[in-house]
């Protein structure tokens, strides 16, 4: 019992949290500075009890869920994304005070519903969490302050989710009538048999098309640029970074399921990767809103991610972990910058950036890593992402798809520079208000700069963290 | 295998590296003190890329200073250095023209902070690129050197700097999009299990797979070696970058590509050398008379110089194809003899526009009566472009045309040609701008002071000395050619 307990720790934390903040929200005065320091704390305590528990194992819940090194991987990576964003939101102008404590709420619960969803081993846990995940972000996205503006975002954003998750219960359904379980590592032993049979190739695609729409893989990605835009920075960097994790982490999971797949539906998620590449490239090219430029680069990202998992080997997964870790380090890079900039909380447009290398040296260093690495230029971590990342897919033949994947790289190149260039070469036309990095800002960007480059230099050790962490899949 | 006494080639490459680091140390107003900072780094690198030089045993030949640690275990990526004939004089090329650079940028005050920082990025990514033996790490290096090519043209540039630093980054990373295949899938070919360039050369990869990495290779690095017709980005680049950054990127980053072609494509696919190479022949050819006959036509001097490259690069790429000991020879002398006179012709130029602010070869003229010095280092410059006896390129031109006639007759007759008609362009541009009718509007200007002459005063000896002493760097560059054609 008492094992069970340890082994549910960080979940715990996360309940507890989440509680607070539901007391705080029924309180008739609202108290944003007060409520920001809870939330650092709890999520620093969360971040700590997470990592301490990185090597535990063990089942729970009838063995519906699992504490494996896969899920600890992932449920640290969640958790260093949320106290980043937690961090990020001692400035939330974006959102009015009134609703803080819910907005803090909200992010805790979603984010203990990540945490399920990644060691979650059976279709209808994983089904309920990624609903409670989702149904969070449906609330956090419409809170923006003067949200008549973007009622669009909020409305599109839950019809497109709604449709994804009722494609993927129909998945799951027919996935539990081919092989009469629900229980995942029942399911890998059985689907191999029949993994070229109709009905498990469809059961299987759509029970990923509810993880595609939490990627913004193409064509899953509609709501991207619209919420990207339309929610409070902080919204929206949530949804970039931390809720990237679990997505990926569930694709691996269930694409792990089809053992060697079929080829059928390898070719299929050939030309997914290869359309949510070039999509996403393409369209980014003529952005002018910088978020919006981040959420095409997203779906390209998202491309990416597939070409390792579509390997369906160890290397594979092993390497969209690695891919996934390095893209929550530099997408939260540029997004800090983005918080950072615009702290009365609007839509920041990229000549906004005009000579930022003046206004503040350290901060547009910063963005410059997060985007070089975003284009996967050595020696950052994105590179040797992208790098592990082709050499999996070159190991099964796909020469083609990783040309491609390069000359997308190189395409995506183009609008990175044009930020690059805005920050530090374009005179600004009128003077911006100087921006105020205090010292936690100033660490946190050293901090991220260190870790972009020292995940690209010295890749060992994180490499065999994620090929052991491939290995509890099957 | 452990590390053999001093790393000297990781202190090399550490030297850039801890000079960009300290570089982001010093207050930005303080630029007297940074270009202080840099030149020190940068003769650290000279002096330890000399000792290297004179220390490299040539009688046995071979990988020497050897470093070698395994770094990334399930890939099988090894921090692996070691210098032989061929990389030897290119890294000595590095040292030196980062040296001089710095020393020619003395006047710089617009952003020196993040400029040299940038610069030592840069030349770190060189001489890793030059020194590793690594596909992995000569990949990482090659982009490293490439990427701040960006911002040290679009911000410190010239003419259409935006368009020219933008044109010239996304053709060079288009590149790395055919190398980075090649490279992984040359690893897969190999059993996956090593990255180290010298076990993979011992596996013997099939015909197909050599002549289809081949061609990856030979198109991805010839961009950077500005194979025609991927040369539309030098020129265009040439022209926009500021001087110490034309020098370097004339100087050291085209060699880059001529080095990857040798060192990756052609010593782990000698079946596809041998398939490619009248095609490899055939557009160094039409490079050599292309760039000769374009150049013709300019009238500003950096696009003089730029052309006059293309037509260059196109002899290495020339000397390549021959696949003989004669060729390679002269191929590698080549890269070392052009990369010191092109930095020497846009460290001339640079002095001249920085004065005059102008570079158009109209508006100049006379100047050899105003500044016979300066004018002196850029007819020297051109003697050596011309191949003139007693110049570096001689000597490397020879054998490269040796070499060529008998591999390829007609290709070899067209190349010299084109020679012919780019002493004609050399001497027509050296006799308009320096000679005939002296311009009023220069005559109050200045020639060169003694300190600024210095890094030209030491390209224009490096000439020479080689010119007149060729057999220093042939016996060092055979004693690795020899082995290396040897296997074909």
């Amino acid at each position: 019992m008492m094992t069970d307990f340890i082994l549910f720790l960080p979940e715990l934390l996360f309940i507890f949290a989440a509680l607070l903040f539901f007391m705080f929200s029924l309180k008739k005065t609202a108290d944003p500075a007060g409520f920001h320091k809870w939330a650092v704390v709890l999520a620093a305590i969360g971040l700590l009890v997470t990592v301490a528990s990185s090597r535990q194992t063990g089942m729970l819940f009838f063995d519906c869920y699992r504490v494996d090194l896969f899920s600890q991987v992932f449920k640290v990576l969640l958790a260093l994304g949320t106290i980043w964003v937690i961090f990020s939101s001692s400035e939330l102008k974006g959102i009015n005070p009134r609703q803080h404590a819910e907005y803090y709420f909200l992010i805790f619960v979603c984010t203990l519903a990540m945490m399920m969803l990644v060691s979650s081993v059976e279709l209808l846990t994983i089904y309920v969490s990624i609903e409670l995940s989702s149904y969070s972000l449906y609330l956090l996205v419409p809170m923006r302050r003067n949200a008549d503006q973007y009622v669009e975002t909020g409305i599109k954003y839950f019809m497109v989710g709604v449709t994804a998750s009722g494609l993927m219960l129909f998945g799951i359904s027919l996935l539990f009538g081919m092989a009469h379980t629900t229980y995942v590592p029942q399911l890998i032993k059985t689907l191999p048999a029949i993994i070229t049979q109709p009905g498990a190739i469809v059961g299987l695609i759509l029970a990923l098309s509810g993880f595609f729409f939490k990627l913004a893989l193409f064509p899953f990605h509609i709501w991207a640029p619209d919420v990207y835009q339309g929610s409070a920075n902080q919204v929206t960097t949530y949804i970039a970074t931390a809720s990237k994790m679990a997505a990926a982490a569930m694709i691996i999971r269930f694409a792990g399921l089809s053992a060697g797949g079929s080829p059928g539906m390898i070719k299929l998620l050939i030309v997914l990767s290869i359309a949510s590449m070039t999509f996403g490239n393409l369209v980014a090219l003529i952005q002018k809103d910088i978020k919006r430029l981040l959420a095409y680069s997203s779906i390209a990202h998202a491309g990416y991610m597939l070409i390792g998992i579509l390997s369906l080997s160890g290397r594979g997964y092993a390497s969209a972990i690695y891919y996934a870790a390095a893209y929550l380090v530099m997408n939260y890079s540029v997004f800090m910058v983005i918080m950072k900039l615009a702290d009365d909380g609007h839509n920041l447009q990229i000549k906004e950036l005009a000579g930022l290398h003046k206004r503040s040296p350290l901060l547009a260093m910063t963005l410059m890593l997060g985007l070089f690495g975003l284009a996967g230029i050595p020696p950052t971590a994105g590179f040797t992402g992208k790098f592990l990342v082709f050499a999996a897919a070159l190991e099964k033949g796909y020469l083609f798809l990783v040309i491609i994947g390069m000359i997308n790289a190189t395409i995506s190149l183009y609008y990175y520079l044009v930020v690059i260039k805005a920050a530090y070469l374009l005179k600004p036309v009128h003077e911006y208000p100087a921006v105020h990095v205090d010292a936690w800002t100033r660490c946190m960007s050293i901090i991220l700069v260190i870790m972009t480059i020292y995940l690209g230099i010295f890749p060992d050790q994180f490499v065999s963290l994620t090929e052991a962490a491939a290995k509890t899949l099957f | 295998m452990a590390m053999s006494g001093f790393p000297i080639l990781t202190a090399i490459l550490m030297s850039t590296v801890l000079g960009l680091l300290t570089i982001l140390f010093i207050p930005p107003e303080k630029t007297k003190l940074i270009k202080q900072v840099s030149l020190a780094y940068a003769s650290i690198g000279l002096v330890l890329c000399i000792v290297l030089y004179f220390s490299y045993d040539q009688q046995k030949g071979g990988l020497q200073f050897v470093e070698r640690v395994l770094w990334v275990k399930s890939l099988g990526i090894y921090w692996f250095n070691g210098v032989d004939g061929i990389n030897l004089p290119m890294l000595l090329l590095t040292s030196v023209v980062l040296f001089t650079g710095i020393w020619t940028m003395w006047e710089l005050e617009y952003r020196a902070k993040e400029f040299f920082a940038l610069m030592f990025l840069l030349v770190a990514g060189v001489y890793g690129m030059f020194m590793s033996m690594d596909l992995f790490w000569m990949f990482v290096w090659y982009d490293v050197s490439l990427f701040p090519m960006y911002p040290l043209i679009a911000i410190w540039g010239g003419t259409r700097k935006e368009y020219g630093a933008m044109k010239l980054t996304l053709y060079l990373l288009a590149g790395s999009a055919l190398i980075l295949p090649a490279i992984i899938y040359l690893w897969v070919q190999g059993g996956a299990h090593t990255f180290d360039l010298f076990e993979l050369q011992k596996i013997g990869f099939s015909v197909f797979d050599q002549k289809l990495t081949f061609v990856m290779l030979y198109f991805g690095f010839g961009i950077l070696a500005a194979v025609w017709p991927f040369h539309t980005w030098s020129p265009v680049g040439h022209v926009a970058a500021p001087t110490a950054v034309s020098m370097i990127h004339a100087g050291v980053l085209m060699k880059l590509g001529a080095y990857g072609i040798l060192r990756i494509a052609m010593t782990l696919c000698p079946a596809g050398l041998s398939y490619w190479s009248d095609l490899m022949a055939l557009l160094a050819c039409i490079g050599i008379v292309y760039g000769a006959l374009v150049g013709l036509a300019q009238t500003d001097l950096k696009y003089v110089i730029g052309y006059s490259s293309v037509s260059h690069m196109g002899v290495v790429g020339l000397g390549l194809a021959t696949m003989s000991v004669n060729g390679i020879n002269g191929a590698v002398f080549q890269m070392f003899a052009h990369g010191v006179m092109t930095a020497l012709f846009f460290s001339s130029v640079g002095y001249i526009y920085d004065r005059t602010h102008t570079k158009i070869i109209p508006d100049l003229g006379g100047l050899s009566k105003t500044m016979p010095v300066a004018s002196s280092f850029f007819i020297v410059a051109a003697l050596a472009g011309i191949g003139v006896p007693l110049m570096a390129s001689f000597w490397a031109e020879l054998l490269v045309f040796i070499a060529a006639v008998k591999a390829f007759p007609i290709g070899g007759i067209a190349a010299l040609v084109g020679l012919i008609i780019s002493a004609l362009f050399m001497l027509r541009v050296v006799q308009k701008t320096f000679y005939g009718d002296k311009n009023p509007r220069w005559e109050h200007i200045p020639d060169v002071p003694g300190f600024l002459a210095v890094p030209r005063i030491v390209l224009v000896s490096i000439i020479l000395f080689f010119g007149m002493f060729p057999k220093i760097m042939l016996d060092v560059i055979q004693s690795t050619v020899i082995p290396f054609v040897n296997r074909f």
